[in-house]
């Protein structure tokens, strides 16, 4: 049978590349730096509790401002 | 010259990017706005890159320019050019040789004031970039427009734009997004109007299409506006139109018809939301 995959028009890449971009310039920051906020949070919450694995640290934008999501799984007893 | 018989709006044209259509638009809409009646000034800000005088065709008749108007060299009255095709419409040009930092945001206010007591309409050319020569572009004005094209450089310099507006206080910005091209937007290869809007998150006042008669209407003089039968001639009259606060329908250019609806109901708020000037 014949594949008919749907092309997928470069408007996608663009969105997403302008909604990283977007997203950094509004607070001032690159993309490198959540990767070295994610080491660091890890160290602060380490000294108080157990983690159970990687933070995750996104960037999200509610209309033009811009949303800092951090989520920690806890470890549990 | 007559006083004008409305409370005077100043519009700011802005971008960051050059080259995405601030002159054009600015050009266009002046007319547009004079041919409804109302007594407009178009002012060149890019001081040093002066442009405006070419686009509506007025170059022959520039004596003075808006430095010389400053520094107090000649009276307003002496250096706005008046259109040839519609007594409404003026335009004051830029220095040619001069720089922007020749000019203070301070100076700039006092001229507008000016301007306010006579015209309905002063629109702003800004220059491209953010320093000097946009400051000066914004000190004066009560509301923004800002210009991009459906690319994502132009996009991102009209985000910085809008977040440098919105830190100077303004709280009535919107979007014309010019040089949209349908049936690349329909192959999925050209960021669409609803893809601007998600990421700019401003109100939309005009949709202008890629259209070859702008550049012919460039090497004559002639603003398209006043060409019958052009889609981007249609859209600049539909912005000024919009510009006077009547609500007017977005051109279906785009074939997503869910979203036209949409924007279709959303004009009644664009339109009603709360305006400064
Ligand atoms: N809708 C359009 N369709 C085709 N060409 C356009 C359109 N809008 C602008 N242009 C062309 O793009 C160029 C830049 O426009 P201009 O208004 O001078 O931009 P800016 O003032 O932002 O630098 C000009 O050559 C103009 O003719
Ligand atoms: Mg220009």
């Amino acid at each position: 049978m014949m594949e008919f995959a749907k092309k997928r028009g470069s408007s996608d890449t663009a969105n997403e590349r302008l909604h990283l971009v977007l997203m950094h310039d509004r607070i001032g920051t690159s993309s490198g730096i959540l990767e070295q906020i994610k080491d660091e949070i890890i160290k602060v919450i380490l000294k108080h509790i157990d983690v159970d694995a990687d933070p995750e640290v996104n960037l999200t934008s509610q209309g033009r401002q811009s949303v800092l999501d951090i989520n920690i799984p806890l470890k549990g007893r | 010259m007559k006083k004008p018989s409305h409370e005077c709006q100043v519009v700011v044209i802005t971008s960051g990017k050059g080259g995405v259509g601030k002159t054009t638009t600015v050009a266009n809409v002046s007319m547009g706005l004079a041919n409804l009646g109302y007594k407009v000034v178009a002012l060149d800000l890019d001081i040093g890159l002066k442009k405006l005088d070419l686009i509506m065709g007025l170059e022959n008749r520039v004596i003075y320019d808006i430095v010389q108007v400053l520094e107090g060299e000649c009276t307003i009255k002496q250096a706005v050019v008046k259109d040839r095709r519609n007594p409404n419409l003026y335009m004051l040009p830029a220095a040619q040789t001069r720089n922007k930092e020749d000019v203070t945001e301070e100076q700039i206010k006092k001229l507008i004031a000016e301007l306010r007591k006579e015209f309905d309409f002063v629109l702003l050319d800004s220059p491209a970039g953010i320093e000097q020569g946009f400051r000066n572009a914004i000190a004066a004005a009560d509301w923004a427009v800002v210009v991009t094209n459906p690319e994502i450089s132009a996009v991102r310099d009209a985000d910085r734009i809008i977040g440098m507006l919105e830190s100077a206080q303004f709280n009535n910005i919107k979007l014309i997004v010019n040089r949209i091209r349908p049936e690349m937007v329909k192959d999925g290869d050209m960021l669409s109007i609803e893809d601007l809007l998600n990421h700019l998150c401003i109100d939309l006042i005009g949709i202008v299409p890629e259209d070859t008669r702008v550049v012919i209407s460039t090497n004559t003089g002639e603003p398209i506006i006043l060409s019958q039968n052009s889609l981007a001639g249609k859209a600049f009259s539909n912005i000024a139109r919009r510009f006077t606060k009547e609500e007017v329908p977005f051109m279906n250019l785009e074939h997503n018809d869910s979203f036209w609806e949409k924007l279709k109901n959303m004009g009644r708020s664009v339109f009603s939301s709360k305006q400064v000037g």
